[in-house]
């Protein structure tokens, strides 16, 4: 193992913390948030930030699959993030 | 691995994450549901598209995932944006320091 994936490693720890502390404050702000449309940045934010952390994992333990997890994630909440928004805005769903 | 893949993926996760940090920082210091959006878009196009550079540089089988999720979040952040931006125009939240409104008629509050 070279000294340049050893301090690939290090940065790639050292980033999972950060987004672990990011999503700790994106999570207050959904639990205490100001109006609606706040909480559901804070639930859109949340979302992206757990997609972060699977890619992280899929390079920490170069396993493939965590790749197709957050495609998954991906795709699921974008539609969830529509579907919430139409609702707010409308207060009906279809 | 090669040296020249690896010192991209190192810069790809530097940036991600630096954008990332900015973005987070935006939404809980910007005053309005409007910027606050401007801030978060950030994070759901530049933090995590970065990361996934890093994926189809660093791994070796991941370049395909990686490319079409990069696609999939492209296509997918703006639309986002746009339906969270036009829920809270329809629904009347105020916008701070503005100094006119130029869709107060699709407002609810004031039409």
């Amino acid at each position: 193992m070279g000294t340049l994936e050893i301090i690939f490693m290090d940065i790639l720890y050292v980033s999972l913390l950060i987004h672990i502390v990011l999503m700790s404050v994106a999570f207050y702000r959904v639990w205490r948030g100001e109006n609606v449309i706040d909480r559901l940045l804070g639930l859109d934010m949340l979302s992206t930030l757990t997609l972060a952390v699977l890619v992280l994992l899929s390079l920490i333990n170069q396993r493939i699959i965590y790749l197709d997890i957050a495609l998954g994630l991906a795709a699921l909440g974008f539609v969830g993030m529509i579907a919430l928004a139409k609702y707010v805005a409308d207060e009906q769903m279809f | 691995m090669n040296l020249f893949l690896q010192v991209i993926a190192i810069l790809a996760v530097v940036v991600g994450t630096l954008f990332s940090v900015v973005g987070v920082v935006g939404f809980i210091r910007l005053p309005d549901v409007y910027t606050r959006l401007h801030a978060t878009g950030k994070v759901g196009v530049f933090g995590v598209v970065f990361l996934l550079v890093a994926a189809a540089f660093g791994e070796p089988l991941g370049w395909g995932r990686g490319l079409f999720l990069i696609l999939l979040l492209v296509i997918t952040g703006p639309a986002t944006a746009h339906a969270i931006g036009s829920a809270a125009n329809r629904i009347g939240l105020p916008r701070k320091g503005a100094e006119r409104d130029d869709l107060v008629y699709t407002s609810k509050s004031k039409s």
